[in-house]
């Protein structure tokens, strides 16, 4: 076993003995990448203007990735967030404000505003596209802190390749595995192919994921992760009916199914309840593209989603009755985009109508479907006065039912100075709009306290009604600000520069801060009679997040490549910030006592990594050997206001730093089998309280075959 | 546990050293609770107050509906028989925390809450308003969370004394005191946010505060 752990480790250092083909991934190369996100028009990286960051799948199959999480997380400038379920947390803005895109098109089913990345395979994947800064200019709500977008495999030529993979580990027997009681499995099956029949393409791929239930917690039978099964499908068409017209039709279903185990105190008495959640993902995407001429290019999109979340709970000691949690989204959009090609100049435009429903058992009345319309336009300029110059302008309009209307302007620039350097400055402003939740949730715990949290639009209501009848003891100040939820906005910067030299080394810089308005938080606005406390939602933060962000790629040879990313981050409320300078804010010292808060206490907002480092170092030789090992480093995070000042500061409870060493190694043999093999989270680090979804270290082999 | 055993062993080894100490354990069953002055200022910890025995319609906890009372005049705990006599200065009872006049006794009890620092407290303004009892609508330390000296937080569960908030206290017999709510745990440190539930309620309603009474009636400290 010793043998078979440094082989591993080893693997990816040691140097190469027979390097000799040209067929390496060069650094020259990955400026020649096409991008679409940045501009929704394909652009060179080398020319994008803003920050963007393209994961391969060659990358994601070295790294043995089976989840958009496991991919995600071994970027630097991306921290993954713990509760309902995995979250992106970009450039310091919550998982709320990173629009996550399929192929060009929004995924839906957010809970508490984070969507949970583990519902994604990677599978099926050709590359993921990371756009950083405020992207609202193109893509409207949510694209505040960026975009992510997952371009699925659309290659139309005929193959079959299956791939499966087996990994286990123990939590708590270290390496004495594999058949104790606590050891679980996770098994990976992924089938994908495509042809093309009559000119017509056919793609498909199917992906089956399952995860054995692990208990970190000792004495408790609420299992984290909890057992899991995940099936995806997905099946694209592409029809060409001349050269002009093509039609392309997507079609993806994923259902996530969770067994379910927990102990919940309820008035003193432990009870146990069991259950499952079912989470099924739907999309419809036909779109329509058509080349007037050389110049003039248009699509038409139409895009259908569907999220169901099912929870389904039963007491022990209630057998009758059982609890029940269902969400419900819908989502329809049409588009059209056309993008004209002028002298030294590209113009798209472009604009939509998109209808998003909700219902829910968290809402007034599950049958009771909610409903915003959304009309909006956009329009960009991509100019090259010169060669070494790239201006682009734009901004987008988003008018709707609910509340105010949103404009989103956006400017970048990049300056070639030669062709080692280059810079980039960007200033654009994103928003988010309000969610249903924020607007329609009717939440009460009766389990702890009895606090209530009411939507926006449900709490006047609500409370006016209680108060009628003599149940509202006292209504808050902030409760006369509840009348109209205004989007989010926010102000992002973005300054960088990029050198590459001799094709075997490149520095990327970037500085950036975002300033967010009208953050939405929950606030208290009433209280009951009985005492509990009602919550619901205001507009009432401004906050910033600001840092800079470091990466280098280093090939000292044609088989080494060493890549490494650091982020710095800051962030601040900004209230908070005005007390703690006025002198109004204190903290206590280690025996308890009150003293006024330094400034440099104060941690700003909790739930961040002040530091964020990621190192992977890969070995890959002409003949389809790789390894590589990578290193993801999280400082410290603060995750609750223990001291009851209200604010977050370095003596609050906070969740320590943590290291996560993954390796991996695998070879193509020569009858098209692919072999590989690795270790997650070699150390075994654990943290059960803040993140629970952890895994423990998993071993694990694979295999991938092309059949055709 | 390990931070309540430093926290613990910290006190001890300053206590050793300093020579002007006076420790004291009284025994109150099932829960002692300990006293230590230290030159002006007396801390008072691990106060059961109304420690809980069950849990309300709506899940919340309560306890069996007795107050701890307190002297500060004298620094002792006051028999629950005596609470109809201005032998006491504050009662606890759950986040209650109330003054010996009108409503809750008949002595000439008041206070207010101060922000700042309890050393920063060194003399009462003369245009200071003690606010007295309304039991149960009002109460001269205000209840609720972020009103007085507390916050609660609904989703953890937890109760944390706001630092910087001074108790500022006229006592039954009309003298003056400053009180600094330092803990509502036992042992003095409030449990982690992801401590089970069953933790947080049993460990609850433990007062850890110190203060400095002025015996000459004087507004200065």
């Amino acid at each position: 076993m010793q043998r078979f752990f440094l082989y591993f480790i080893f693997a990816s250092i040691i140097l190469p003995a027979n390097a000799q083909k040209d067929s390496f991934p060069s650094l020259n190369n990955m400026l020649e990448e096409v991008v679409v996100t940045s501009t929704r028009t394909e652009n060179k990286l080398g020319n994008v203007a803003v920050p963007v960051k393209i994961i391969s799948k060659a990358t994601i199959q070295q790294a043995g990735s089976l989840r958009l999480k496991d991919i995600l997380q071994e970027q630097a400038g991306l921290f993954i967030t713990n509760g309902f379920g995995a979250g992106v947390q970009m450039q310091g803005l919550n998982p709320d404000y990173t629009l996550i895109l399929l192929n060009g098109e929004p995924m839906i089913g957010r809970t508490a505003g984070v969507l949970d990345i583990n519902r994604i395979s990677v599978g099926n994947i050709k590359k993921i596209e990371i756009v950083k800064g405020p992207s609202s200019s193109l893509y409207g709500s949510e694209a505040m802190a960026g975009v992510i977008n997952i371009i699925t495999d659309n290659s139309y030529k005929k193959n079959l390749e299956a791939a499966l993979r087996y990994g286990f580990g123990n939590p708590d027997k270290g390496w004495s595995w594999p058949l104790s009681n606590n050891t679980f499995k996770n098994t990976d099956f992924n089938l994908q192919g495509a042809a093309t029949i009559h000119k017509t393409g056919l793609q498909f791929s199917s992906n089956t994921y399952y995860l054995d239930g692990i208990s970190y917690r000792p004495f408790s039978t609420e299992r984290l992760p909890q057992p899991q099964y995940r099936i995806s499908n997905q099946i694209q068409l592409n029809h060409p009916f001349s050269e002009k017209t093509t039609l392309s039709f997507l079609i993806r279903h994923s259902l996530d199914y969770f067994k379910q185990e927990f102990s919940v105190n309820n008035n003193g008495t432990i009870i146990k309840s069991f259950g499952r959640e079912a989470n099924n993902d739907l999309n419809i995407n036909p779109v329509l593209t058509h080349q007037f001429n050389k110049n003039i290019k248009s699509s038409l999109r139409l895009y259908g989603t569907l999220y169901d979340g099912n929870q389904r709970l039963n007491f022990d000691n209630k057998p009758d009755s059982s609890y029940i949690d269902q969400f419900r989204q819908n989502f329809y959009r049409i588009e059209n985009q056309t993008d004209i090609v002028l002298k030294k100049s590209r113009l798209t435009v472009g604009g939509g109508y998109t209808v998003d429903q909700a219902r829910s058992t968290r809402y007034d009345n599950i049958s009771n479907t909610k409903q915003n319309n959304i009309i909006y336009g956009f329009v960009q300029h991509e100019w090259n006065p010169t060669s070494r110059v790239a201006l682009i302008s734009g901004f987008r309009y988003d008018y709707n039912r609910l509340f105010a209307a949103a404009f989103s302007p956006k400017l970048a620039v990049r300056i070639k100075a030669n062709n080692n350097l280059s810079f980039n400055a960007s200033i654009g402003r994103g928003f988010k709009a309000p969610d249903f939740r924020q607007l329609y949730l009717n939440f009460t715990n009766n389990a702890a306290g009895g606090y209530s949290v009411l939507g926006s639009i449900d709490a006047v209501k609500v409370i006016t009604q209680l108060q009628s009848i003599g149940q509202i003891a006292e209504i808050k100040n902030d409760f006369n600000r509840l009348s109209s939820l205004k989007p989010e906005f926010s102000t992002g910067i973005n300054i960088g520069a990029s050198y590459y030299l001799k094709n075997n080394f490149s520095l990327t810089l970037n500085l950036f801060r975002n300033d967010i308005e009208e953050l939405i938080d929950s606030r208290q606005v009433a209280t009951r009679t009985n005492g509990s406390q009602i919550f619901s939602y205001i507009n009432i933060k401004n906050a910033y997040t600001q840092g800079a962000e470091i990466e280098a790629n280093w090939q000292p040879m044609k088989s080494i490549q060493i890549s490494s990313g650091y982020q710095l981050l800051m962030s601040a409320d900004k209230e908070e910030l005005t007390k703690i300078k006025n002198g109004n804010v204190y903290v206590r010292d280690p025996n308890g006592i009150s003293r006024l808060i330094k400034k440099n206490e104060y941690v700003g907002l909790p739930n961040r990594s002040m530091h964020m480092f990621n190192l992977k170092l890969t070995y890959e030789t002409p003949s389809h050997f790789f390894a590589t090992t990578r290193f993801i480093y999280r400082s410290r995070w603060t995750v609750a206001d223990s001291d009851g000042n209200s604010v977050h500061n370095i003596q609050d409870e906070h969740a320590n730093g943590f290291l996560l060493i993954n390796v991996s190694a695998g070879k193509e043999l020569k009858n098209g089998l692919h072999i590989n093999a690795g270790i997650d989270n070699l150390l075994n680090y654990q943290d059960a309280n803040f993140m629970p979804n952890l895994q423990g270290r998993m071993i694990y082999i694979g295999v991938r075959y092309k059949l055709i | 546990m390990k931070r309540t055993i430093i926290l613990t062993g910290l006190v001890s080894l300053t206590f050793f050293s300093a020579c002007k100490k006076e420790n004291v354990t009284v025994q109150k069953d099932p829960f002692p609770f300990e006293t230590i002055t230290d030159g002006k200022i007396t801390t008072v910890k691990n106060l059961p107050a109304d420690t809980v025995v069950g849990f309300d319609g709506i899940g919340r906890p309560i306890g069996a509906g007795i107050y701890s009372f307190y002297s500060l005049e004298t620094n002792t705990w006051v028999p629950n028989k005596d609470s109809a006599t201005t032998k006491w200065d504050l009662a606890f009872a759950g986040t209650t925390i109330r003054v010996n006049n009108q409503t809750s006794g008949p002595g000439n009890g008041g206070a207010y809450v101060y922000t700042g620092t309890f050393e920063s407290l060194t003399s009462i303004p003369n245009d200071a308003i003690f606010a007295v009892d309304n039991h149960p609508l009002t109460y001269a330390i205000p209840k609720g969370s972020g009103a007085g000296w507390y916050n609660y937080d609904g989703p953890s569960n937890l109760v944390t004394a706001i630092p910087g908030k001074i108790l500022v206290v006229r006592t039954a017999s009309g003298k003056y005191a400053k009180v600094e709510i330092l803990n509502y745990y036992r042992g003095g440190v409030t449990p982690s946010a992801t401590a089970p539930t069953e933790l947080k309620i049993k460990e609850q309603r433990f007062y850890t505060f110190r203060f400095t009474y002025q015996p000459d009636g004087s507004t200065s400290f």
